[in-house]
């Protein structure tokens, strides 16, 4: 069976050609210039290669890269293919969103949080929610014992986010839930709590993250089978697009990707190629791409090598723009638009010498920047060991605020725009991704390549390869492997009392005790109906089921007994 | 004192006690044909040849493993008692191994408090061909009504679970491209059963057909293997995939046959092994005296003079 | 990676590890990089994938006959979650299989961790070398139990 090329492999190809420009005069240059000097000054020569294992020369100029750069693969910003930025005036007409990841412990704490960082010019409002809560087990549940509150606040049923959100009103936040398997519950919750507030559905702002298929890749939090869970995003994302307007409701993220191990270009190649997926999943869902996918944004990573992470959301920015339009047909600037938020590397970060994380973190913010993000979230120093305290919160928020008020990175679009090195890495990073997505293609799609373990294989190696090099100190991180102080004290952290556990076992009960058990049997049941009809959208039956109180874990209870669960491939 | 604790052991493999057979075949594992070993194999030795041993082989990522989930479910959800053993390969380098075949069964073998030992067939010298068959047969003795061995298909390790098995299920499936054409070419004989896994996926009723045309095309003996489609994922096609394999373990134990020639090749494989035991010591204190193996190769002497010279002046 | 002093007890019989993490937490970077690490190191790994009950960590070490168990969680349960498993080794009197834990915990529950049996406790950036001889000497203890016993 001869197939005919795919559009993958024959940009692909293209890529690889465009990017391989012999350069005589680098070649001239390193025989007569380069070669005597390392020979007299005694240079050892080593390997410079980024974290995507792309070997870096020592110099670039105008012949690493193509004759006609800035007419075809820049443009300027606000114009396709938007490499240069989203926005003509990028950060002089707005700056980025400052948003904190906030959520621990009791819902009672998080209210709280959440007041405190509104209270201190913070512009977005962030969730994380707590292991139970994104496996959707109730905090009754055995397996939930000992983690309620641990990782971010716990929510067993919709009592808990009335109590997050007390005294903040949902027409004036946008709020973003970092949740995947259990999206549609806490889409339902929120949007019940709008409905309690009398809040209009077309103006409930934010963002759930619901990328399924990540969780596959990297971050393996899932209740079900890959295809179970994308046909009820699936249906989020019609019930979305006909109600709530302004609720975004797939935040495609490359962070935890590369917080699972991988490269730069991995990081990018993979969320790309499942922004893709969601594209296609919505034209066949019968969505015009126009109307839905403006509602998909992105959630990357700013790591430690700095221009390699500024190509790689450069090279975003173009590969989007371009797919959409060649390959989905989009026909309106709005939807090749890539808009993403961006988040500090909390794998960097390191628990030896604290206060350093707060210098990567500050490069790690300065680089989202320089690769035009809308929106960041800046680690606080003590994240590698615990939730962050209220200190190192303020210090990250106050980060940004001095890269946004003191430095002047953001007067001109693109600083970086044209520097030969820049441009090179950009260009290199989006032939990977199309390396990578060719592929893709050719195991039948990500849906099997991810099956098959495929994606989740090339970043173990990846990781496995960094921690190899780490050990042998061809990596260094400093304070770990290199300038080490013996005798280091564990600094303070945030302890989460055991009260919240207690907190919120009480609450269920109360919840357990005060509904219509009648009502909530029957709206249970009718999800189960919906959820066996592929076409029936169960989206409103699961807003019922919330609205009546039914618990996280019995809501989604009914698709483990619909689905069935899954057990991941072998990896290692 | 030593001798009490083996005995106590015994007692517990007989009486079916988790840890004694779990420390019993790491004894059979670690410490091939060592008094222990052989000791324990001799005394249980009479309580054993109960079991049906099936062995499940087909090429990597067919879903055997997903196979003896499935299969240990609905065997032990039957009443009957359900051992496992997978096979996975060694590090050629490290000798060191990733024993991963538990991930797709965890889940019906921890439901249905299944026995499953995970073993590396350790580089294949000999390694695993003893513990093997001595790991089946504690599991034999302990009570199992069946015993299911996963092992990829190529290599010593297969071999041996050919050779060990009254039942061996081939795995095979859609996608297999050329690969199959070298199983149908090599190994179609072996099997006493052939299933189609993955019948939810395109192709998969092709590779059914071909395997049917290249059986019907090959000599026929008493038992014509049977060629099942299952789907792992639904556990569609399994009541077919059990019932052929209790017919095929009625057809084995009627044979007496059959038994003689497993018997016969246990025989020959514990009889070589035996013979290099003996030997072994003197063999390794040879071979790590440099001095000795310097003045041979200095003075040209044939590999074959050397070897003899040496088994005579041991034996 | 060499094992160590050790290395010779353990010719022909490698060390056989579980390697598992008893949470609800599905961060399995530092999991899959010691899976490999720990087989270069001549180990066998036991991996039996995320999301296992305390239950089954032991039911797995017992069947198994490992040597050591290494229990690894980054989400901060660790107090709950590895005594489970410390608890379900005690109440089967299981004295002859080394429990070593690791991932983010704090040094204050560190001496806690010991005195319920386990051991290392390490954070990340621990250097894997240091891992593998810590599990290597509980490892020669445990087959210096067993054969004492047979
Ligand atoms: N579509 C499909 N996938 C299956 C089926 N059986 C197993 N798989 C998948 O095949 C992959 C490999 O399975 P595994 O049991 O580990 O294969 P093994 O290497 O032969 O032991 C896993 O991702 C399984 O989920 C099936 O019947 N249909
Ligand atoms: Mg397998």
């Amino acid at each position: 069976m001869e197939k005919k090329d795919s559009y993958w492999s024959l940009k692909y190809r293209q890529l690889r050609e465009q990017n391989h420009s012999p350069n005589s005069e680098y070649g001239e240059w390193a025989d007569n210039t380069l070669t005597p000097w390392n020979r007299q000054t005694g240079f050892q020569e080593k390997e410079f290669t980024n974290s995507s294992n792309i070997p870096i020369k020592e110099v670039y100029n105008s012949k690493d890269i193509p004759e006609n750069t800035e007419k075809h693969l820049l443009g300027l910003p606000g114009r396709y293919p938007f490499t240069r930025g989203i926005y003509p005036n990028m950060y002089r007409g707005r700056l980025w969103t400052m948003r904190m990841f906030s959520g621990f412990g009791t819902p009672e704490d998080t209210n709280k949080r959440l007041k405190y960082l509104i209270k201190h010019g913070e512009s977005g409002l962030s969730i994380a929610f707590d292991m139970p809560t994104l496996y959707a087990y109730d905090c009754d549940n055995p397996r939930a014992d000992g983690e309620i509150g641990k990782c971010g606040v716990n929510v067993s049923s919709l009592k808990d986010m009335e109590v997050i959100f007390k005294g903040i009103d949902l027409s004036k936040v946008s709020t973003s839930m970092t949740i995947n398997a259990p999206a549609a519950i806490l889409t339902a919750m929120y949007i019940a709590i709008g409905k309690k507030q009398g809040v209009p559905l077309d103006q409930l702002a934010g963002t759930v993250q619901a990328d399924i298929l990540k969780e596959y890749i990297a971050q393996k939090e899932w209740i079900y089978p890959p295809e179970a869970h994308l046909r009820l995003i699936r249906d989020m994302m019609v019930y979305c697009t006909e109600n709530t307007p302004k609720w975004n409701y797939i935040s495609i993220s490359g962070y935890h990707i590369r917080e699972a191990g991988s490269s730069a270009a991995q990081e990018l190649a993979f969320t790309i190629a499942d922004g893709f997926y969601y594209v296609e999943m919505g034209m066949k869902a019968g969505l015009d791409v126009d109307d839905f996918a403006p509602r998909l944004s992105f959630f990357f990573n700013s790591s430690i090598n700095f221009f390699e992470e500024i190509a790689k959301l450069r090279a975003a920015r173009r590969i989007w723009a371009r797919v959409l339009k060649e390959k989905y047909g989009a026909k309106k600037d709005r939807t090749l638009l890539l808009r993403f938020h961006t988040q500090t590397s909390g794998y960097t970060l390191t628990w030896q010498q604290p206060l350093n994380n707060v210098i990567r973190t500050t490069i790690e913010a300065l680089a989202a920047v320089l690769g035009g993000t809308q929106s960041l979230h800046t680690n606080s120093y003590d994240e590698a060991w615990a939730l962050p305290s209220e200190e190192a919160v303020k210090i990250a928020l106050r980060t940004q605020q001095i890269i946004a008020e003191e430095t002047g990175v953001i007067d001109t679009a693109d600083p970086l725009g044209g520097s030969y090195y820049v441009e090179w890495l950009t260009n290199k990073m989006e032939e990977e991704a199309f390396r990578y997505f060719d592929q893709i293609d050719r195991m039948g799609g990500i849906l099997e390549a991810v099956k098959a373990g495929y994606l989740q294989k090339e970043i173990a190696a990846t990781s496995y390869r960094r921690q190899m090099r780490l050990e042998e100190g061809k990596e260094i991180m400093v304070g770990v492997n290199k300038h080490k102080e013996e005798g280091e004290q564990p600094i303070n952290i945030l302890k989460i009392s055991k009260k919240a556990q207690k907190n919120q076992l009480d609450r269920l009960n109360e919840v357990r005790g005060s509904r219509d058990e009648e009502q909530v049997r029957k709206a249970l049941e009718e999800l189960e109906t919906a959820m066996r009809k592929e076409d029936v959208n169960t989206m409103p039956f699961i807003l019922r089921a919330v609205e009546e109180y039914a618990t996280l874990e019995e809501i989604s209870n009914v698709g483990r007994k619909v689905f069935g669960s899954w057990k991941e491939p072998v990896i290692v | 004192m030593i001798l009490l604790k083996l005995d106590e052991l015994i007692q517990g493999i007989i009486k079916g006690d988790r840890r004694s057979v779990s420390r019993a075949i790491s004894i059979v594992e670690n410490e091939q044909v060592s008094i222990n070993a052989k000791k324990i194999i001799k005394e249980i030795f009479t309580h054993t040849g109960r079991a049906h041993i099936v062995g499940i082989t087909g090429p990597p990522g067919i879903g055997k493993s997903t196979m003896i989930g499935n299969l240990a479910a609905m065997l032990s959800g039957s009443g009957r008692k359900v051992s496992v053993v997978a096979i996975d390969a060694s590090s050629p380098f490290s000798g060191g191994s990733l024993l991963g075949n538990r991930i797709r069964m965890q889940e019906s073998l921890t439901r249905h408090g299944v026995f499953m030992r995970s073993l590396a067939n350790r580089g294949m010298k000999g390694g695993l061909s003893r513990s093997i068959w001595d790991t089946v047969k504690i599991l034999d003795a302990s009570g199992s009504d069946i015993i299911i061995v996963e092992t990829v298909g190529a290599g010593q390790a297969d071999l041996d679970v050919v050779n060990l098995a009254e039942t061996i299920v081939m795995v095979l499936g859609p996608g297999l491209g050329d690969e199959i054409q070298a199983i149908k070419a090599g190994i179609m004989e072996i099997g006493s059963l052939f299933v189609i896994n993955k019948m939810d996926l395109p192709g998969a009723f092709i590779a059914q057909k071909d395997i049917e045309e290249t059986l019907a095309m090959s000599p026929k003996g008493e038992w014509k293997p049977p060629v099942v489609g299952v789907n792992s994922l639904t556990k569609e096609g399994y009541d077919d995939l059990i019932m052929e394999i209790d017919r095929h373990g009625k057809f084995v134990k009627k044979s007496s046959d059959i038994a003689f020639r497993k018997f016969r090749t246990e025989l020959e494989i514990t009889i070589d092994e035996e013979l290099r035991n003996r030997f072994y010591k003197e063999i390794r204190a040879f071979l790590s005296d440099n001095e000795k193996i310097r003045i041979l190769m200095e003075k040209r002497t044939d590999p074959y003079s050397a070897a003899e010279n040496l088994i005579n002046s041991i034996a | 990676m060499e094992a160590g002093k050790n290395q010779s007890l353990f010719k022909g019989k490698p060390i056989k590890i579980l390697l598992a993490k008893p949470g609800i937490d599905g961060h399995d970077r530092g999991i899959l990089v010691l899976a490999k690490a720990f087989r270069d190191a001549g180990m066998e790994v036991i991996y039996v994938g995320l999301l296992p009950t305390p239950e089954e960590v032991v039911d797995t070490a017992v069947n198994e006959d490992v040597d050591v168990i290494a229990l690894s969680l980054l989400n901060g349960a660790h107090m709950t979650v590895f005594k489970k498993v410390a608890d379900l080794m005690k109440g089967r009197n299981i004295n002859d299989i080394a429990v070593v834990g690791g991932g983010t915990i704090p040094e204050g529950d560190k001496p806690k961790l010991e005195k319920m049996g386990i051991s290392g406790n390490y954070g990340p950036g621990t250097p894997i070398s240091k891992i593998v001889e810590h599990i290597t000497e509980r490892a020669a203890e445990m087959r210096k139990l067993k054969s004492m016993e047979e």
